[in-house]
């Protein structure tokens, strides 16, 4: 089959062994390959800490076409790596050959049930786009990523649908060369659990994992 | 008084140095203990993303290195501002190395505000924040994005009083003295 393009997978989180992001972007990956493009993934906080490693990110942008970033948001903005990673991109870009033509299309998953607050990041990745002179595919949001928690989303069932059908969508749009229909972003957005739901298995959650550590009674700790 | 200043200046650059030592003589002027960070000299490790802070060791990150003491330093102070050159519209990634480990500041745990869901607050008090970014040049969608930026972090945070600004590289020192005696106002930094 001819390749349709060469497709590079950014994940920009550095929880292992299994992040949201990776959930979503490898799934979108995975259905570009379907529709014939080459696919690589690199992750990026595993990059970071040598020139070599640099210089492979750099590497790896310059031969693809089109570039997928997925992070989870910190501090309502992409955690500091990605960040690193955007400066890097955009310095070398900008570096005097002559700028490839690629796009740029984003995922965002964040803590709290409600999309929205990943609004901030979009426009910060969009701007990077603009600025490092990317083609802005659009940038696509979810709340509530610790109910994926890094687990495949095909093995996931109907909690997903939205986010599968807005990941299939966006699919299509990449490989006809278009960016990606509202419908994509809108579905992805949508919640996928009840906010209440999700603060109170949220709040099980945290002192589950407390119980662990035995800081059940330390949670409010306020060490300075 | 005390204040903590983080300079999120990129090594080798120097967008920064109006604003940064504007910020350093107003404070001082107004009698304030400054303390203040050179982020890029400082061996800060990124965020694991891990929750650590939260369930294993509440209140503290995992990681032992100089992250750590700048949120002790930011928590302990009454004034905690933020430099950073305006990066597409946001924080820079040294600035945000260190951000990115604060949440240790706050709780694991939920409250609505204003229908939307945030955390809990950790502490009593917190510092006023002040975040002040550099362009090179005149960019409003940046200039936006950055004010919408801190308005967002502020609303995690919630600290007793915040603003934010941008100021540009070409403003004369005078205006740029005056830009940060405004936002010094604005978070109601007194003598
Ligand atoms: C340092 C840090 C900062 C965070 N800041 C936010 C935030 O501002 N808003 C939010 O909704 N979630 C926030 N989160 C939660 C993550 O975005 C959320 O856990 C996400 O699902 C992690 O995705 P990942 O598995 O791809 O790493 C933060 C998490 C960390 C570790």
């Amino acid at each position: 089959m001819k390749s349709n393009g060469r497709v590079l997978l950014l994940v920009g989180s550095a929880r292992r062994p299994r992040s949201t992001s990776e959930s979503l972007g490898t799934y979108l990956l995975e259905g570009l390959r379907k529709r014939g493009f080459e696919t690589e993934t690199l992750i990026i906080p595993k990059i970071f800490g040598s020139d070599e490693a640099r210089n492979a990110l750099l590497a790896a942008t310059d031969r693809s076409d089109i570039l997928l970033l997925a992070f989870p948001l910190y501090v309502d903005s992409p955690p500091a790596l990605v960040i690193k990673g955007m400066e890097l991109i955009n310095r070398h870009r900008h570096a005097g050959q002559e700028l490839k033509s690629q796009r740029l299309l984003v995922i965002v998953n964040c803590g709290f049930p409600e999309a929205q607050h990943n609004n901030t990041a979009i426009a910060i990745c969009r701007r990077f786009s603009q600025e490092a002179g990317l083609d802005w595919a659009g940038g696509l949001s979810l709340g509530g990523g610790a109910a994926i928690s890094g687990r495949p989303l095909v093995k996931m069932g109907g909690m997903v649908r939205n986010v599968i059908r807005s990941l299939d969508l966006a699919s299509d749009a990449l490989a006809e060369g278009n960016p990606i229909p509202r419908e994509a972003v809108d579905l992805m957005s949508k919640p996928l659990i009840p906010s209440w739901v999700y603060m109170l298995l949220g709040a099980l959650g945290w002192k589950r994992q407390a119980k662990r550590f035995g800081t059940r009674k330390k949670l409010s700790d306020r060490p300075y | 008084m005390k204040a903590v200043v983080l300079n999120g200046s990129e090594k080798g650059t120097s967008i920064l140095d109006g604003a940064y030592k504007s910020i350093l003589d107003e404070l001082t002027a107004l009698g304030w203990d400054v303390e203040s960070f050179m982020l890029h000299d400082m061996k800060i490790h990124h965020c694991l993303g891990c929750f650590g802070c939260w369930v294993k060791t509440p209140g503290i990150c995992v990681i032992d290195d100089a992250g750590r003491d700048i949120v002790k330093k930011v928590i302990r102070s009454d004034l905690s501002v933020f430099l950073t050159p305006v990066t597409f519209g946001g924080y820079s990634s040294e600035l945000k190395k260190a951000l990115d480990r604060i949440i240790c500041l706050i709780s694991p745990f939920f409250k609505k505000i204003n229908g939307e869901v945030h955390h809990k607050h950790r502490y009593d008090r917190y510092p006023r924040m002040m975040y002040v970014g550099v362009l090179p040049r005149a960019d409003a969608e940046s200039e936006r994005i950055f004010n919408t930026l801190a308005d967002r972090n502020a609303l995690n945070i919630r600290p007793p009083a915040h603003a934010s600004g941008v100021i540009i590289n070409n403003q004369s020192k005078k205006e740029i003295r005056e830009d940060i005696q405004t936002l010094l106002r604005m978070v109601e930094v007194e003598k």
